[in-house]
């Protein structure tokens, strides 16, 4: 079975590669599910100036890194990164696809789903377990309309992860150099279908909230309950 | 809102109470659209309910898809927006204008707001300027009012199941969560401070605030937008709530904040952690009570 972790391009820091607490969870659970069977491989969407994540992803012992080159991630709408990564994901042949909950720049959590229709998966928000029954199959824990469920997913399917794995799983040390990293050029021919629709993000406008500090808990909540 | 008619959609394997119908009436929907057939009743996953939504929302060809804090929202919010190619916003706040647009005379315009990832800025989205749906989830808290008629028409939709057996429920248990996606004020702690500050701090708050360890409900913090968001300690803040809601930390020692992460902020020395400070933060919280919470 092929695993697939989607990471998001942090904030460029030349000094520190940085994962983020979403990402984390999910990278957290497609090691969890164990090596042998599973090749588990970490993508991403951006610049080579953006790849920390994927070095992080190959020194917690992901067999392989992925990076769809790409400029502008961070100012693309969802539907357009679905597209970009399903491409991708259908190179790479993934079954699982696991993504951090709400974990792209804009914070909305919609770029799984989108996946999701273009690769034609199973979709299901806010997993906190995952199991492998069969090569075609995976049990999943999540939480909707007043009940904790436990579903039985077809493969392939787009999870987004909420909560941590409940067993962490260290994989053994990696004996010599990790891989290089895979780069999926955008000149692709099969990626120049991709339309932008940046217009769907709607429009920019800027937020001027200044820092408003306080001195105990009951100017805090007062506060913060001002209207 | 002039010339706005609000469709109540409701996902069931059967009919539906009158008493449920009059109630989303004097909630304000105008029309029902009832999706019924087998399994819809059970919570809803894209896998079993998005086909039928789609069918719905097809149907009335709507500006806003609107989703309540808590519901199903996450589950087929963004499913709901990659097949009909719409804006999505995880966490938004409903706006009126009357400011000039492409619209007739007239004619009112709601727009939606939300967040930019880590507050950095605001999105306004407005459907008629991207001539496209925009579908969101909405913050908890707001009061139920009475606006409409209890007296609404019922247009029943049949639903065929999902062609091929996807995505089925092996077990279920009651989600002892369930309460925080739905509460106005959520606190989250770091559980680096320990179990005294979630246990002492949530034994005062009153109802309508959920006071919660940042891990263990992580999957219910990842699914809330609150109107007032306070974390205590190291907790990751980018995400949560919507521009008109407010959002507060406490930190201590010297611990880092990125700039404009919060509204309101209480930085104290690491010496100051312990029982005293839980219960008078537990204590402070009271003062959420005095407000009509849900």
């Amino acid at each position: 079975m092929n695993v697939v972790v989607c990471l998001r391009a942090p904030p460029p820091d030349p000094e520190v590669d940085t994962l983020a607490r979403a990402d984390a969870l999910a990278l957290g659970h497609a090691l969890a599910l164990g090596a042998g069977d599973h090749q588990t491989t970490a993508l991403l969407g951006g610049t080579s100036m953006e790849a920390g994540s994927l070095r992080l992803a190959l020194a917690a012992g992901v067999e392989r890194a992925v990076r769809v080159a790409a400029d502008d991630m961070a100012g693309t709408d969802f539907h357009t990164i679905g597209q970009l990564l399903a491409i991708a994901l259908r190179r790479i042949g993934a079954d699982l696809v696991l993504t951090g909950a709400r974990s792209d720049d804009e914070g909305l959590g919609a770029a799984p789903a989108a996946i999701a229709r273009h690769l034609g998966a199973n979709y299901v928000a806010g997993v906190e377990e995952i199991a492998v029954v069969s090569a075609g199959t995976v049990d999943v824990v999540a939480r909707g309309g007043g009940r904790k469920r436990r579903l039985r997913v077809k493969l392939p399917a787009v999870l987004t992860i909420a909560a941590g794995p409940a067993a962490p799983r260290q994989r053994p040390p990696r004996t010599g150099a990790p891989p290089a990293i895979e780069v999926i050029p955008l000149s692709d021919p099969e990626a120049t279908v991709v339309r932008r629709r940046t217009e769907l993000l709607g429009r920019l406008e800027p937020a001027s909230r200044g820092v408003e500090t306080v001195t105990s808990a009951a100017a805090l909540v007062a506060a913060l309950d001002r209207r | 809102m002039a010339g706005a008619t609000v469709y109540a959609i409701v996902m069931s394997d059967r009919e539906i109470a009158r008493a449920v119908v009059a109630r989303l009436g004097r909630a304000g929907a105008d029309k029902v659209l009832l999706c019924e057939g087998a399994g819809l009743a059970a919570p809803a996953l894209d896998a079993t309910h998005g086909a039928a939504l789609q069918a719905a929302v097809e149907r009335v060809a709507p500006l806003l898809v609107l989703f309540p804090a808590g519901g199903a929202g996450m589950a087929l919010g963004p499913s709901l927006a990659a097949r009909i190619g719409a804006a999505f916003a995880g966490a938004a706040d409903l706006e009126a204008t009357d400011a000039a647009g492409p619209l007739a005379d007239g004619v009112g315009r709601v727009v939606l707001r939300r967040w930019r990832g880590r507050r950095a800025a605001y999105r306004r989205l407005d459907p008629v300027e991207i001539e496209r749906p925009v579908i969101a989830i909405l913050a908890a808290g707001v009061a139920a009012q009475q606006v409409g008629s209890e007296v609404i028409d019922v247009d029943v939709i049949a639903c065929a199941p999902p062609r091929g057996n996807t995505t089925s429920e092996i077990s279920s248990e009651p989600d002892d969560a369930a309460a925080i996606p739905l509460a106005r004020v959520l606190v989250a702690v770091d559980p680096a401070l320990g179990p005294e500050a979630v246990t002492r701090i949530a034994a005062a708050a009153p109802p309508g605030v959920a006071v919660v360890d940042r891990n263990r409900s992580a999957a219910a913090i990842a699914a809330s937008a609150p109107e007032i968001v306070i974390a205590i300690g190291d907790v990751e803040l980018s995400a949560m709530g919507t521009p008109r809601g407010r959002l507060g930390a406490i930190l201590f020692g010297d611990a880092a904040l990125p700039p404009r992460a919060v509204d309101v902020l209480w930085r104290l020395p690491a010496t100051a952690l312990g029982d005293e400070l839980w219960s008078e933060i537990g204590e402070a919280l009271s003062a959420f009570a005095s407000k009509d919470v849900s």
